[in-house]
């Protein structure tokens, strides 16, 4: 849909107007919407009232809770969609959740943390696999150890803490 | 020599590729929160994190304070991709930082504390994201980011949460936006979690055909997955191009728009920024396709940089008015595609 003001942009707005009853229908593009005075309706769809309907969606209607770090409110949050400091997100973490959810898919972040290098973080989930995985390898050894020993004692422990690992997984 | 000025891989439809990091100081409100003197301190540890005596990068980059700079300097950083067009609009507690070939660039007090740019030619996004991971390790052995396990990086919009990562091409794609498909492309791309904006980044307008294609999702994704996710699909927009450009390529109206804008910008005395960029995407699609010789990708590269407006200025080292940067625009064109043969029958 090309823009019916201007002729040469793609249209992005649909405004309809309803005078005593009568429906008017125009596509503009945003530049046009603009000059056309209908700005303020940018604002209203805009992307950080996007993200303030989905915050506003989780948002309690009650309690006034403040971020202790930078003073900030969720109230405050879903309205700008914008975080005060990185401490709202412990502060509001569990109001924050399902946005973070809707607009990731998912909220476990994967990849690289501090200090480490992204290229060689593939997966942070499966390294923590590996590492439980050769600890109970490592623990198996030892049982193997004991029982050849005939350390009977040692082997029920390193069997029950065997055990105990393997239900994590 | 300036990235820019060069052509890479893939350079026929990929002019650019860009990785970008976002961090913030756990120490301090972002910045939509940090007070002046805030913003200040973080400016001066981000700097002094760089360019202190010891550190490896110090000889390499140079420190820009945004107050103090002229209007036409600022929007050439823009033109030339270094920092985005929000970046400039309101310069108090500002900075960027850029590597002498401008490939590198940290943007201070952006959205975020930092916005680690890395823009390369042609197709390399591995090279880039390597370039950016470094650089962002370094500077992690100084500073402190904030960052949480579950969330990954912390960044003020929660867009950008977990790796902080956008990675993008820009593309060239006139046979695309020609048969009319782009649209239809760019709904689809949104639900493979990828998104196409205009040639300057987020809400703005398509310039000569250009795309820039990057991946939307952050959190759940690890900096790999992301990348090979956007790679496999500009390599599938990349064929799709290729294949539609060689088929248009017989097309005698798509000729004639090819050979008149190669005359125009060969002969023209005055033009605008718009007539230009439209012009030159006809140019470059001829030159890519082989229908146009004596001219190199690298030439239309620098050509489209230092033709923009604020560049042109910058570059002069005065004030223009639109008329004069028009006649100087024509002038620079006709200097690269005043030679250029054809070479359809």
């Amino acid at each position: 849909m090309i823009c019916q003001a201007c002729g040469k942009n793609t249209a992005t707005t649909h405004i309809k107007t309803t005078v005593n009853g009568k429906l008017t229908e125009i596509y503009l593009c945003p530049d046009c919407a603009r000059e056309q005075g209908y700005a303020h309706l940018f604002d209203d769809w805009g992307f950080s009232s996007l993200m303030s309907g989905l915050l506003g969606a989780a948002a309690p209607q009650r309690q006034v809770q403040k971020c202790p770090s930078c003073g900030q409110s969720f109230e405050e949050i879903s309205r700008s969609g914008k975080i005060g400091c990185a401490e709202c997100y412990k502060t509001f973490r569990s109001q924050l959740l399902p946005m973070i959810q809707r607009v990731h898919g998912t909220a476990r972040h994967k990849g690289k943390v501090p200090g480490g290098s992204a290229l060689q973080v593939v997966d942070t989930n499966k390294q923590m696999v590996a590492v439980e995985t050769s600890q109970i390898d490592e623990k198996k050894r030892l049982l193997q150890k004991a029982i050849e020993a005939q350390n009977f004692e040692q082997a029920a422990v390193l069997r029950d803490e065997i055990k105990e690992l393997e239900k994590k997984q | 020599m300036k990235w820019y000025e060069k052509a890479g891989p893939s350079g026929d439809v990929v002019c650019s590729t860009r990785v970008r990091l976002a961090r913030n100081l756990k120490q301090y409100p972002f910045p939509g929160r940090a007070g002046l003197e805030q913003k200040e301190e973080i400016k001066r540890k981000v700097r002094d994190a760089l360019l202190s005596g010891n550190s490896i990068l110090s000889k390499e980059f140079r420190f820009l304070p945004l107050e103090e700079m002229d209007e036409e300097t600022a929007v050439s950083l823009v033109e030339r991709h270094i920092v985005s067009p929000e970046f400039i609009a309101d310069r108090q507690g500002k900075g960027v930082l850029i590597s002498e070939d401008e490939s590198v660039s940290i943007m201070i007090n952006e959205e975020d504390h930092l916005r680690i740019q890395v823009l390369r030619e042609g197709l390399s996004l591995k090279e880039a994201a390597e370039t950016a991971d470094r650089l962002d390790t370094l500077l992690g052995e100084t500073l402190a980011f904030a960052f949480d396990p579950e969330f990954g990086y912390l960044t003020q919009c929660p867009t950008n949460l977990g790796t902080g990562m956008r990675a993008s091409f820009m593309l060239h794609l006139p046979a695309l936006q020609e048969s009319g498909a782009m649209a239809r492309i760019s709904a689809n791309l949104s639900k493979l979690g990828l998104t196409l904006r205009g040639t300057y980044g987020e809400g703005t307008k398509v310039s000569g055909a250009m795309y820039q294609l990057s991946n939307q999702i952050t959190l759940g994704l690890s900096e790999n997955e992301a990348i090979e996710n956007l790679s496999a699909i500009a390599g599938q927009l990349i064929e799709e191009e290729r294949k539609l450009r060689k088929q248009m390529g017989r097309n005698l109206v798509l000729q004639d728009k090819i050979t008149r804008a190669a005359g125009l910008l060969g002969s023209a005395r005055v033009l605008s920024t718009r007539e230009f960029m439209e012009l030159l995407s006809y140019v470059r699609f001829g030159a890519a396709e082989g229908m146009l010789q004596g001219v190199t990708p690298e030439e239309l590269n620098t050509l489209s940089i230092h033709a923009q407006p604020a560049t042109l200025m910058a570059r002069e080292k005065q004030k223009l008015s639109e008329n004069q940067r028009d006649v100087l625009r024509a002038q620079l064109a006709r200097q690269v595609c005043g030679k250029i043969q054809y070479t359809i029958d």
